[in-house]
């Protein structure tokens, strides 16, 4: 099953580029949807009074946008679907941000129009589509398949526009569109519904040549249901819909290009360039002009029921009332659309949307006037607004990860960061910037100090080196211990704008070697595949912005080839290794095939024979390690969008090789920083990935299993101070083994834990390799003691990992009394400023928050108080939870029966197990439709002992009806969160007047046993059952339920009596961290050691059950 | 590292030079694009003299040197393939089977209705942009250049690369239908672009019995199948026996492909122009 992953976006000072390609505004008006050339879709909130503020950007597709349309009755669903130029389609839920469906068809649409007849189809409608193909698609509005095609009898040809004409006069609903040849066609629609659906040809009514090319738009006058409106590059015209004669013909001037246009009003229309004017024109009668006599036929036609054509033919010309212009920046083409208004607190309004993303709105009259002396009127702009400007507004919201530390180097503004990486087995994030700084710090703690207030003191601490070495902005970088465990751990590369691959230790900053290419920035850094090396050594191959193909080989200091024939941008890189070649794809479809050794140009191919030549070599034994993507820069952002089903070859790989690094990576860290670079500017952005799963996973584990980090510390140090390669490999080894053979008891838990944990994905896993990622983990905690001053921050990186999601997601200032019993017993920090949430969804769509999300709460509470709170809808939401949640109350609280700081961690370890329930429920597979159904799968999924309780059916059928009402995951989190925190507030008063300390329990079997029967562990007992533990280490299903709970019970203790024994009333709770560190890594240690022994016995006592 | 020592007055070339770049070279290069298409367009359109009247009608004698299994006649009008006159000898009897298209039918080549309309979309997005229009960024300009190479490289990759399709897609195709005398029930012929050519296939098949005790494999998707592949076809089974291919170049095709080429190095080179300068400036969108 796929969940989706809460996520917070760190955005830097400059905002992502999003050139404008395709815009619309919402049937409600109260969204504008924006795509881009860069392929993302914007959702902009339009206020009442026409402001714009940025929401929400979302990743998903791969290419240039080329069209949106609803895709639903929008009072009904709130979806829009977006076309792309490589034929991918995805269907959005505006309100909730969500990708519904997506589909990648060999079609590229430049128009959609959703068609419904709902007395004549059954489904969700249909989206008829036109676009680079032959007639007119139709795709299910819901299934996204292709249903049927509407042809053409005569001159079959691309459709340019089309519009549907919907008429009660006529009392058939029609498609009119117009080819790129010019020929207008109509295709009867609501008459042809069941042939469709039968799948009967079906060919349009009429055909009629209309002897213009360069169409551009097609509106059918619903008013007087008579007049046909054509836009065309050079003109624009007015046809009879009743037998298309043609009304009136109206020249550009100035060499300005018509985009489009829309009827207005009866007899009124509006017409806009490409270069963002617009006009609005009154059709006028002539006759009217010409005396009274005619004033019969004027009133005649201004009703429009003239007997034949022929009265209004000849009779109307366009008269200019107003206009609209923009002063500044006319290079870009506009997009522009029109809303008509619908009913009262609707606008007309005129939108326009530019490449530079500028979006900018008139409010057009009701009834639009030219002025006084008759010359036409100047309509002011309303509104206009960029993603910068959200940027500027909420600069706090919009600070970088490393804008602190670079800020805090010299008191001028921190350059941008224009690439960087993540490396996971360092949790190093290293960010190369414009001035050519590269900044390595370590990712959570960057993290947690731009984002947590009151940890000022954590800035200044944090530990960052800088690399300088180049001149100008770094362009990429390359961590080649993460690709292959061959490279020595601390090397990174550079490559730069200056044309220079610098090789670094980032250990001792130094530069080992420094490479110059002359070749313009380089643009990628790649490296060779595992099975082809050169003396031992895989080699790194750049990529230049001059098209040529650089081979680096680190160790030796050299460059082994430097291939620069190239003309076009490189595509594709092969390695032949029987032959020792590179094999050079570029974007012109032609091969170059160069000669390692010699630095040879061995063979230039072009079409059939380039493409043998490629297909040759997927076919032999190398396959491609690593492949770019026409625009190499923007290879992130592709890993971000990935590839569902993908044609070409080189896509395939690249969603291979995600999917692998998302695989490898994604199963040890619950935690890990995305960058994300953007196209044009070249600004990078990051996004901290949660994996909730992983992260309750892992908290019980590490509560389980957490203190032997304090074993490991010491040999880790060593490692550090070994200096040489060889030395360090046999160190790390033998640290393993040690490890390894250290704590047998522990891998046989652990063991049993991975079993659980992968039990639905089925796949098996061996002891060592589960220990081997607890090592890994180990190896990263006890790092971090090493390199902070002990006692001041947490060593245990997933408990603060889950501290700060925790603090992501609550509703800050909401209530002062929950932020305060946050503050003091959860050990966790307020933000800073509100945080850009974000989800990742499907696996491959990521939604993001843009610093503008909260403005419209923003004005109601001061400013300083940062409030985190999603919307007022959490606040209802989250009464509703609480009431739902009622049956189950009077148990639940046994677990926060000691008021005390130190059960923070546990108190956190259950809100982040409640969420990660809530996350599941909301992105259940739709097939569970019952309520009952949902639960149980839910709760059979994790461990098959759990029965759902009343309170949690309810919850699970409350939070499965929020879903279908497009409310938001990050509501429904934060309204759980919200209604958990407030619970557990209660019972922390209730208790705190009849506090009764718990027993202490020393070890764990006769004494759980003798526990069992006082009430109070009962209650416990039921209590854990309630709680669903993803993690939790089960025998499996086949265990009787009050045997497993038991057991569940046992494995819980040895951490509370842990906890208890550290605790030391009176004491606030930040000097309890520590303290709680040191008794952990001490004293506790053989007792948890005798508690791991005593849940063995009891896992092997369940097995035999 | 050279920039960054550049000096004022180095800058300040290179602004001049950037200027000049952009008010008159790349009109330049435009002109020469868009005449280079016009002359690409024009080829597609192939009008029988002047600008206007009807499409001029091209015979192509298709090349039999291979073999003289099949032989034919294919008559050309713009993007439509308006007479085929095909001569078939069957190896078995060497019985002599004639077919032509019917009066009233046209084939139309989807391939070469789609390079024209994208080569007309590239023309289109450059008469924008004319000599009075002035670019102020560089950024524009690639822009522009990104979206004319995106309709060249499908306009070129239409005529390329030939739809692939299975045997029952050919087999359910129009095409098949378009002849007179109908053609008999195990001919395929299926007619497509490759490069400069006008290709046409002749599959003859042979119907495979229900029990027959061979491994049924149906193909899948391919521009040519070859002799043994098979496929199923309304509860019948076929299989190829024998495949004839026979091609003719289509002389204005080659010039087309020639013309795509040639202005999408142009292109790309002005490309490189722009980001040459780009290397220059780190804080501005050049």
């Amino acid at each position: 099953m796929k969940t989706s992953m809460p996520a917070v976006a760190l955005w830097g000072k400059r905002a992502p580029s999003h050139s404008i390609t395709a815009i619309m505004i919402t049937d409600d008006q109260q969204t504008i949807v924006t795509g881009s050339q860069e392929g993302q879709i914007c959702l902009w909130t339009l206020s009442s009074e026409l402001k714009i503020s940025s929401k929400e950007i979302l990743f998903g597709h791969t290419a240039s946008v080329t069209c949106l349309a609803k895709a639903r009755d929008f009072e009904k669903q709130p979806y829009v679907v977006s076309a792309t130029e490589n034929g991918e389609m995805c269907v959005w839920n505006v309100t909730s941000g969500q990708c519904i469906g997506n589909a990648n068809l060999p079609y590229r649409h430049t128009a959609i129009c959703y068609y419904h007849c709902s007395f004549r189809m059954t489904g969700d409608g249909w989206l008829l589509c036109c676009g680079q193909y032959q007639d007119v698609v139709i795709i299910d509005a819901k299934t996204l398949a292709v249903l049927h095609t509407l042809i053409s009898f005569q001159s079959s040809d691309w459709i340019s526009c089309m519009c549907i004409v919907h008429s009660t006069r006529i009392q058939e609903d029609s498609l009119v569109a117009v080819s790129v040849t010019g020929d207008l066609k109509v295709w009867d629609l609501s008459s042809s519904v069941t042939s469709i659906q039968e799948r009967q040809s079906v060919y349009e009514q009429e055909s009629k040549a209309l002897d213009c090319t360069n169409c551009q738009a097609i509106r059918f006058c619903t008013y007087t249901e008579r007049l046909l409106l054509v836009v065309l590059a050079n003109c624009w015209k007015v046809y009879d819909y009743c037998d298309f004669s043609l009304l009136c013909t109206e020249f550009n001037k100035s060499g300005q290009c018509f985009a489009g246009g829309e009827v207005l009003a009866a007899r009124r229309l509006i017409i806009w360039t490409e270069d963002g004017h617009s006009y609005i024109y009154q059709l006028l009668n002539r006759w009217a002009q010409i005396g009274n006599e005619h004033k019969k036929f004027s009133g005649h036609s201004k009703s429009i029921y003239p007997a034949d054509g022929k009265v209004l033919k000849e009779t109307v010309y366009p008269h200019l009332l107003c206009f609209t212009y923009v002063k500044e920046n006319k290079s870009f083409p506009f997009v522009m659309g029109f809303m008509n208004e619908r009913k009262e607190p609707f606008y007309k309004i005129l939108f326009s949307g530019e490449a530079s993303g500028r979006i900018t709105l008139w409010h057009v009259p009701d009834v639009p006037v030219s002025t006084l002396d008759g010359s036409p009127k100047e309509i002011p702009i309303a509104a206009a607004w960029t993603l910068q400007d959200d940027f500027d507004k909420h600069h706090a919201m919009s600070e970088g990860i490393i804008d602190h530390i670079c800020a805090s180097e010299d008191g001028t503004e921190s350059a941008a960061v224009t690439s960087s990486i993540y490396v996971p087995n360092l949790d190093k994030l290293v960010c190369g910037c414009e001035d050519g700084k590269i900044f390595v710090t370590l990712a959570l703690h960057a993290a947690k100090a731009r984002i947590l207030e009151d940890i000022s003191l954590l800035k200044h601490t944090l530990p960052s080196k800088v690399l300088k070495g180049h001149s100008r902005s770094v362009t990429c970088l390359l961590y080649p211990h993460g690709k292959s465990a061959r490279f020595d751990p601390s090397w990174l590369v550079s490559g730069g704008q200056d044309s220079c691959v610098i090789w670094w230790d980032i250990f001792t900053e130094e530069i080992l070697h420094q490479f110059t290419l002359q070749a313009g920035p380089v643009m990628n850094l790649l490296l060779s595949p595992e099975n082809y090396r050169l003396n031992g050594h895989r080699i790194v191959c750049c990529i230049c912005s001059d098209h040529s193909v650089a081979l680096l080989h680190l160790q030796e200091r050299v460059c082994l080839l430097h291939a620069r024939k190239h003309l076009f941008p490189v595509k594709m890189i092969k390695w032949h290794l029987a032959e020792n070649l590179l094999i050079v794809g570029c974007e012109d479809d032609s091969v170059y095939v160069w000669e390692i050794e010699t630095g040879t140009l061995e063979r230039h191919e072009t079409d059939e024979m380039a493409k043998a030549i490629l297909i040759s070599c997927e076919e032999s034994e190398c396959l491609v390690t690593d492949s770019i993507l026409p625009g190499s820069q923007d290879t992130q952002k592709h890993k971000i969008a990935g590839y569902k089903s993908s044609s070409s070859y080189k896509l395939d790989t690249l969603s291979h090789n995600l999917t692998h690094t998302e695989k490898s990576s994604d199963k040890v860290r619950p935690f890990t920083i995305l960058p994300v670079k953007t196209k044009w500017n070249n600004i990078s952005f990051h996004v901290l990935l949660f994996d909730l799963e992983k992260l309750v996973e892992l908290l019980l584990s590490s509560q389980l299993s957490g203190l032997k980090s304090s074993n490991s510390f010491h040999s880790y140090d060593t490692l550090k101070r070994a200096k040489s390669t060889a030395e360090k490999k046999t160190l790390m080894l033998k640290r393993n083994k040690t490890a390894g053979s250290l704590f047998p008891m522990d891998g046989q838990v652990k063991n049993a834990c991975e079993k659980k944990v992968h039990r639905h994905n089925s796949a098996a896993r061996s002891l060592e390799e589960s220990s081997g990622i607890k090592r890994h983990k180990k190896m990263k905690s006890s790092k971090k003691i090493r390199l902070q001053p002990p006692g001041k921050i947490d060593a245990n990186i997933t408990a603060d990992t889950a501290k700060l999601l925790l603090s992501c997601l609550l509703p800050w200032g909401v209530d002062k009394e929950v932020d305060n019993h946050c503050v003091r017993h959860l050990d966790i920090f307020r933000l800073q400023c509100p945080v850009s949430f974000g989800l990742v969804s499907n696996g491959n769509h990521i939604s993001l928050m843009l610093p503008g999300w909260n403005c419209n709460h923003c004005d109601v509470v001061e400013e300083h108080m940062p409030i985190n709170l999603f919307s007022r809808k959490v606040l209802d939401l989250s009464n509703k939870y609480i009431t739902a949640g009622q049956g189950q109350t009077g148990k639940k609280y046994g677990l926060h029966h000691n008021a005390d700081g130190t059960q923070g961690s546990q108190i956190v370890f259950y809100l982040l197990s409640r969420v990660s329930l809530v996350n599941r429920i909301v992105t259940l597979p739709l097939e569970f439709t019952s309520a009952i159904d949902r639960t149980f799968y839910i709760f059979s999924d994790k461990s098959g002992f759990h029965f759902p309780d009343p309170g949690n059916v309810s919850l699970v059928k409350l939070i499965s009806c929020w879903r279908d009402q497009s409310i938001k995951i990050i509501e429904v989190i934060q309204a759980a969160l919200l209604a958990e925190v407030q619970r557990s507030m209660k019972t922390l008063k209730k208790t705190s007047v009849s506090n009764q300390p718990m027993t202490m329990i020393d070890n764990g079997n006769s004494e759980v046993q003798t526990l069992a029967k006082t009430e109070q562990t009962e209650q416990m007992v039921k209590c854990i059952k309630n709680i669903p533990f993803p993690t939790a280490v089960s025998v499996g299903k086949h265990g009787s339920c009050s045997n497993s709970a038991n057991f569940q019970a046992v494995e819980y203790m040895p951490d509370r009596c842990v906890m208890e024994e550290s605790e030391s009333p009176g004491e606030s709770p930040l000097k309890i961290v520590p303290e709680y560190q040191m008794i952990n890594m001490t004293q506790l240690l053989s007792q948890s050691n005798k508690a791991h022994c005593n849940a063995a016995s009891f896992l092997a006592a369940g097995m035999s059950n | 590292m050279a920039a960054a020592m550049a000096s004022a007055a180095e800058r300040a070339v290179l602004e001049e030079e950037f200027k000049w770049l952009l008010q008159e070279e790349v009109h330049g290069v435009l002109r020469q694009l868009q005449d280079i298409l016009k002359e690409a367009s024009h080829r597609f359109a192939l009008p029988v003299g002047g600008t206007e009247g009807p499409v001029k009608q091209e015979n192509f004698i298709l090349d039999t040197s291979s073999a003289d299994q099949v032989k034919g006649v294919l008559m050309l009008q713009g993007d439509a393939l308006c007479q085929a006159d095909i001569n078939l000898k069957m190896p078995r009897n060497n019985q002599l089977l004639h077919f032509t298209f019917r009066e009233d039918k046209q084939w139309k080549l989807q391939q070469i209705q789609d390079a024209r309309n994208h080569v007309n979309q590239a023309i289109y997005l450059l008469t924008n942009r004319d000599v009075n229009y002035q670019f102020k960024t560089g950024s524009e300009v690639l822009k522009l250049m990104d979206a004319v190479m995106l309709q060249l490289t499908r306009a070129r990759n239409r005529l390329t690369t030939p739809a692939t399709l299975t045997l029952p897609e050919i087999a359910s195709s129009g095409l098949t239908k378009m002849f007179t005398p109908a053609l008999p029930s195990d001919i395929l012929v299926n007619v497509y672009i490759n490069l400069n050519k006008l290709c046409l296939t002749v599959y003859q098949l042979h119907a495979l019995q229900p029990n027959s005790t061979k491994n049924f494999r149906p193909t899948g998707g391919s521009i040519l199948h070859n002799p043994g592949a098979m496929f199923e076809c309304g509860s019948q089974r076929y299989e190829v026996s024998h495949v004839h291919k026979v091609e003719c170049v289509v002389p204005w095709l080659n010039d087309a492909l020639v013309f795509f080429t040639v202005s999408l190095q142009l292109s790309q080179q002005l490309k490189d122009k722009i980001s040459v300068f780009s290397s220059y400036w780190n804080y501005r969108p050049y």
